[in-house]
């Protein structure tokens, strides 16, 4: 079990959700503490894996993009972790997970219209081994993303 | 959405390679400093920062905390397919939208009408959401979900801030 964050590390953490490029001296003085302590929260946070600072990009902004949710069955259960373990190492996807029900294994991915969907799924997912098949949905508005919460595995 | 008005066309931005090469690096570290960000790709900081600020401020790229769900105490991550009968997809999700638990919402075509994620601390309390909050919503006739067992990876670059 991971460590939970405790009342200061949120207070940090809430600040740097809304803009992480924000100094550590900022939210030093805002939350009346030291530069030091902030430094030292954030570092232990994000070596802990419990926050990660990173770039986020506006799907709102790109021409053509549309969210794809992929539902993965593998030829045979003994075979899920590894076919999700190959997976995960596909670059445009963004989530990859084992699922219990529906389908054996859900990936996530952004492309550009139902066509380009095909062919990702065709080109990339099919040809991993231990894919029985695959069915698909895409996305036609994409409502909400809280980009404040996911797991962080890697 | 057939109306492609000058506005909507105007919303879209395209990004450089400088500017792609600005976001890869500040994935890898959001706090990356504008001084390493400009050394490693060898161009001025004040370009870095004048590229970052464009973006931040056209509203295309944000750098973020992300915050692990199972620190912040939520032990379950479900898919859920959510069918609708008798009121539009859209106004269904947006009320979805609104319950924190419900991290993303897409409205979709095929036998689904709206995907959903949702995290849960407990199943006492996935319990209430999907039968007091998700199911109570008028025009929701069927909620198919499914639990994830192991999360493999989940780093989506994707997002839509306007609701966020």
């Amino acid at each position: 079990m991971r460590h939970k964050l405790d009342e200061a590390d949120l207070a940090i953490v809430e600040r740097l959700s809304l803009d992480a490029r924000v100094s550590n001296r900022e939210i030093a003085e805002r939350l009346g503490v030291t530069e030091g302590t902030v430094r030292a929260r954030v570092k232990r946070m994000e070596e802990e894996k419990l926050i990660r600072i990173t770039a986020v990009t506006n799907i709102d902004r790109f021409k053509d993009a549309a969210l794809a949710y992929i539902w993965i069955e593998v030829e045979r259960s003994g075979q899920t972790k590894a076919v999700a373990e190959q997976l995960a190492g596909i670059t445009e996807l963004g989530f990859v997970g084992v699922m219990l029900g529906r389908s054996d294994i859900l990936a996530i991915t952004m492309v550009r219209n139902a066509e380009h969907l095909a062919e990702f799924v065709h080109q990339r997912i099919s040809v991993v081994e231990g894919v029985r098949g695959a069915h698909s949905t895409l996305g036609v508005n994409f409502i909400k993303h809280d980009y404040r919460m996911a797991r962080i595995v890697s | 959405m057939n109306d492609v008005s000058a506005n909507t066309l105007s919303r879209h931005i395209d990004l450089d390679d400088t500017d792609q090469a600005i976001i890869q690096l500040l994935r890898k570290d959001g706090r990356m400093a504008y001084r390493a960000i400009a050394r490693e790709l060898d161009i001025a900081e004040n370009t870095v920062r004048a590229r970052v600020r464009r973006m931040e401020e056209s509203n295309t790229m944000r750098v973020v905390a992300v915050t692990d769900t199972e620190a912040a105490g939520y032990g379950m991550l479900l898919a859920i397919g959510v069918q609708v009968e008798g009121r539009s997809p859209e106004v269904v999700a947006r009320e979805m939208a609104a319950i924190p638990e419900v991290f993303s919402v897409n409205v979709v075509v095929g036998a689904q009408d709206i995907e959903i994620l949702v995290v849960s601390k407990d199943q006492a309390a996935l319990n209430e959401l999907i039968t007091d909050k998700l199911g109570a919503i008028p025009g929701v006739r069927r909620l198919t979900p499914a639990l994830a067992l192991d999360v493999l990876k989940n780093q989506p670059d994707w997002v839509p801030f306007h609701a966020a």
